[in-house]
Parts: C-alpha cells; structure tokens; sequence
C-alpha cells in the first residue's frame, strides 16, 4: 500500500474521494466559516462603500464613488493616515530592535537574570491594551503623574510635558506605549529565532575574533531573516489596527492628532452613523494592508509557509 | 558554561582575556538589562502599591509607600463596576472562543500538516488574510449580520465571532506542532491501513495535547485582551468583558484619586497573572515563535 503523503493526489476530486474525513471538516468546514464570517464581510465592505447608509434605515442610497471622493478631500483622512504611520514608524523602530537586543543578549549570555528579564518584558504582552492605557493614565497624568514628578525630582523638569493634551506630542506617546506592551513579541520571536541558528556557524565566526556588533550584522540577522519578515508583517499590521489606547487615552483628541485610521472607521460608522463612508474608510485601510502585506512578503517571505 | 555558542574554544591565554572582558561587558549589560525589566514591570507594580493607598495619601506623590496600605479601593472597585460579572464574562468568552478556535482547527492543522491537499497554497493565503485582517474594517458588515441572525449584543455571537476569528492562528500554530511529529508513526499506520480519521484521533490527537495546550492558552489571552468586537457588537453591561467594563474606570467618579482605577486595572490582570505564572515556561520557551513560525 502506498504512503498517504506520498501518493501522488494533484487532482482535487481523488483527493476529496480518497480522504473524505480531511476533506469535509479540514477544507470544506473550515473555508465556509472562513467565507462566511471573513471573506463575506470583506466583499460587503467594498459592496458598502458605493452607498450612503445610517445603518438603520431598509434603504442604501447607490452614490457611486462619492464617498471615495469625500475621502480623498477629508483633511482628516490624510491626518489619520499619517498618524498611522508615525504609530507604525515607532513601532518598527523601538519595540523591534530593542526585542532583538535583549533575545541577543539573552542568547549570547551577554546578561544575567535572563529568566527575570525575559519575563518582565514578556509580561505587558499578556496585558489588555485597555488596561495598559489606564496604567499610562495614571502614571502620565501632566500634574500627579509618576513619570512627570520623577523628571522633576531629577532634575530634568524642562522635560514635562502634557502627555497627551501637547498636539505634537500625543500621538508619539500612544505608539511608545503600544510600543511597551509590545515588545515582548519581537524578544520572543527573535530569542526562538537566534536559538535555531546553527551553534556552529556562531562559534566560527567568535573563534575568527568577530565582535558582538560583527556578529548581529553579519551572521545572526542575515540568518533571520525569515523571523524579521514575521515580525515586520506583525508590526505593521497592529500599527494599522491601533484603535484600543486612542479609545481609552484620547478619543482622537487634541484636534485629531491622535486620530488613526481605526478609530475614524469605528467614529464615523457608529458614532456618526455614516456606515457608507465607514466602509470606504476600511476599504483604504484593506488596500493599504494589501500593500504593505505584498512589499513584505515579495520581499522576504518567498515561501517560507509552505514547505 | 560549556555550551554557550558565544565562547571560543581557543588557547588558555585568551581565554583568561576572553573571560575578564566578558565578565565587565556582562555586569554593564545585566545593570542595562535589570534597567530594562524594571521599565517593564515597574509601571504594573507602581499601580499595585498606588491601589493600596487610602485616598487621603493622593497627595503625597506617586512614589510615597503607603503610610495605612487597605484594601478599600479593591472593595469600592469590585462592587462599582460589577467586577464578578465582568470577570465571570471575560473568563467565559476566553475558554469557550479559544476552545471553538481550537476544535475548528484540528482537522485542517492535521490535514496540512500530513497530506498534499489540493489547493494547498490557495489556503495558507486565506488564512494569511484571516490573521492580519484589521478587525475594524469587517466592523459594520459582521454587526448587519449578526443583527440579522439575533446575535447581536449576545455571548453566544461574540464567542462565535472570537471561535471563527482565531481558527486561522490556530491552523498555522497547530499545523507548525503537527508537522514536528516524526512522520513515521503515522506511515506505519497508514500502511497498517488505519483511515484518516483514525490516524487523527489515535496518534496524532494524543501526541499534539501539549501544542494544544500553548495554542489554547495564547488565544485564551487574545480573547481575554479583545476589545474592538466587544465594545462594537455588546450593548448590554450583564453582557461586558473585563476590556470593555473597565472603560468605565475612565471618569471622574473613578479618577479623583488614583487608587481606584488602580485597583481596578490591577483585578483586571489578575486572572492571567495565574495562568502567566503557570504555563510561564512554555512561553518563555519560544514555543509560541515556533509554533507560528512552523
């Protein structure tokens, strides 16, 4: 009898005949759920956006591309967008490489207390985002705040500022914290990253009198690519979807500044009751995530999910 | 440490060299390091110690120990907002949404983790999508919907929408473990002549528990920490989680001293603090990386 993953099956049917137990609840029930809670809503998103609707009323109104020509108009469209960015700018920047440095430092034996640290900067990941933005509140609250009376009882009281009244500053403020709770991602992804790069080819290269800079450059993040990739994706994706701390910290305030693009969608849909330019609003955000997806997985991804 | 891939096996001199410019280089990264979890963590504990205090010591500043530590703003807290129906809401939709994601993505795991299905690509596409899918843009259509079939502001349709979301993660997780378990044992089954779905629920159900185990807890705590579909599709307080309750921590009723809101945010986090300290080995691991990574 022939192996089962052996057999040649590249046609559908002898498949589907030959394995009828994987075939119903491991492809069929599975793509139905898929189509119907995923791939349904996102095709009545694009279907949406072409009409004005309340939400409530038994009538859409067909208007073509007029909300798409709202939205290229909408000063706060172009706002959101690149507040979006700045959010997703710091994100790649901060929590990434920082995460990286400390899985390096753990794996190279850089560091005691790796336990201790690795879990204290896993632990903000098991944190609601709710509760984080809470905690920051609290703690940069501009008159009783922990952070602002600790710049002044060292000294650096030039430093304080309004967390998130300052116009300039608020929406920086929201991606450092995002940033905090997500650090622990890239750390974990990157320790099991470094942890599966051959023991030899680090030794050769230490052995040659290589630095730990030469090393990181020249051997460990080659080599991790595929690791980088995930967790670029992942960055870029939870940037896009920044919407908890804007709800809990700003409400978009002051004047928009800490306005995203998530929260614009949620604002206008149920808030303003204009679910047509809501579903217009997230048809720019599934295209700006099918770029920013296919610039990442043309560039690094190739293959790396199949296999 | 022999088996530090770092360290050079070279002659006895420069190991000595080798060993005192590890250790000074080891002492500033550790201060650094400690530097690091003590930002991290400090802020959670700065709030346990903030949510002991009794009103009268606000003043004092936020590093002040507390003079008369209670319990109080716990108390107020818990009975205020409702606390044992928000927990009770939160732990219900996480064990049962991860659960439904888990048993909705055995199978397929198991199918693509074993067998050439047709398609193949065509599918880790569609479960791409379905993990990196902004919630937010899928909004206004799942509300229609679920307003349709009755289950809006329902537990029953949060869970189903929670089951459905986290089914794609929990292919790619349990597929990545599946694909771990040597082939062998299950070649032999087959040639023996077991069917699929006794190869499924014989040898590689068993043998996948501890994957199980780490899928489940992960989505447990996506599931404990969602926000979006929560505050969109519930309207009914007796219907909240725990992200969605405490928004109400945000008022003036709440924030004229610190300690309540506090204590508030610290009950919240309570419960996966537990589970953290239980399974922390399994996470700190990397098995969650390796699991996706597949």
């Amino acid at each position: 009898m022939e192996n089962a993953t052996v057999r040649n099956e590249k046609n559908a049917i002898h498949f589907a005949l030959n394995h009828r137990f994987v075939t119903i609840f491991g492809v069929v029930l599975p793509l139905l759920l898929f189509a119907a809670f995923i791939g349904y809503p996102i095709v009545y998103t694009i279907y949406l956006s072409f009409f004005k609707w309340n939400g409530m009323a038994k009538i859409m109104r067909f208007i073509g591309l007029d909300n798409y020509a709202y939205l290229i108009h909408s000063q706060e469209f172009y706002l959101a967008v690149l507040n979006n960015i700045k959010w997703m700018l710091v994100s790649l920047c901060f929590p990434v490489s920082l995460g990286f440095l400390i899985a390096y430092g753990m794996r190279a034996r850089i560091v005691y207390f790796t336990g201790l640290v690795r879990s204290a900067v896993f632990f903000p990941v098991t944190m609601s985002l709710v509760a984080a933005g809470l905690m920051f509140l609290l703690i940069l609250n501009p008159a009783f705040g922990a952070l602002n009376s600790l710049l002044r009882g060292v000294g650096l009281g030039f430093l304080v500022r309004e967390w998130f009244g300052d116009y300039h500053i608020a929406i920086y403020t929201l991606a450092v914290i995002f940033g905090w709770a997500f650090t622990g991602l890239p750390m974990i992804f990157y320790y099991a990253g470094i942890g599966d790069i051959p023991k030899e080819t680090l030794d050769a290269a230490r052995i040659e009198g290589a630095g730990h800079f030469k090393i990181i450059r020249s051997v460990a993040l080659p080599q991790l690519r595929p690791v980088t990739a995930v967790v670029v994706l992942l960055t870029i994706f939870e940037s896009l979807k920044a919407f908890d701390l804007v709800v809990v910290l700003t409400k978009g305030a002051p004047f928009g500044a800490t306005n995203v693009l998530g929260y614009l969608i949620y604002n206008e849909s149920f808030w303003n009751s204009r679910f047509g330019y809501g579903a217009c609003l997230s048809v720019a955000v599934l295209f700006l995530s099918t770029i920013a997806a296919a610039a990442v997985l043309r560039k690094v991804l190739k293959g790396a999910f199949d296999a | 440490m022999p088996d530090n891939p770092f360290r050079p096996s070279a002659n006895p001199e420069a190991e000595t060299k080798y060993l005192i410019a590890a250790f000074i280089s080891k002492a500033i990264a550790t201060i650094l390091a400690l530097l690091i979890a003590i930002i991290w963590v400090g802020p959670f504990l700065l709030m346990v110690v903030t949510s002991l205090k009794p009103n009268a010591e606000f003043l004092r500043g936020p590093f002040a120990w507390p003079l008369a530590p209670n319990f109080d703003a716990y108390r107020k807290v818990w009975a205020g907002l409702d606390f044992p129906t928000l927990l009770g809401n939160s732990v219900l939709y996480s064990a049962t949404g991860a659960a439904l994601a888990v048993l909705l993505a055995l199978v397929p795991a198991y199918g693509l983790s074993r067998f050439d299905i047709p398609g193949k690509k065509f599918i880790f596409g569609i479960l791409l999508i379905g993990l990196m899918l902004p919630q937010q843009t899928v909004l206004i259509p799942l509300y229609t919907t679920l307003r349709t079939l009755h289950l809006l502001d329902t537990k029953i349709g949060l869970i189903l929408v929670h089951g459905v979301y986290g089914m794609p993660m929990q292919i790619l997780a349990l597929r990545g473990f599946m694909t771990s378990i040597p082939k062998e044992i299950d070649k032999a089954a087959f040639i023996e002549g077991a069917s699929d779905f006794q190869v499924f629920w014989k040898i590689i159900l068993p043998l996948s528990i501890p994957g199980i185990l780490v899928s489940y807890t992960l989505n447990f705590i996506a599931i404990w920490k969602e926000f979006v579909f929560s505050l969109v599709f519930l309207n009914n307080e007796s219907n909240f989680p725990v992200t969605v309750g405490m928004l109400k921590l945000n008022s003036d009723r709440y924030m004229s001293a610190f300690n309540l809101p506090s204590a508030g945010l610290v009950i919240s986090q309570i419960p996966i603090i537990i589970l953290f300290l239980i399974l922390y080995r399994k996470f700190a691991g990397g098995k969650l990386a390796g699991a996706v990574k597949g």
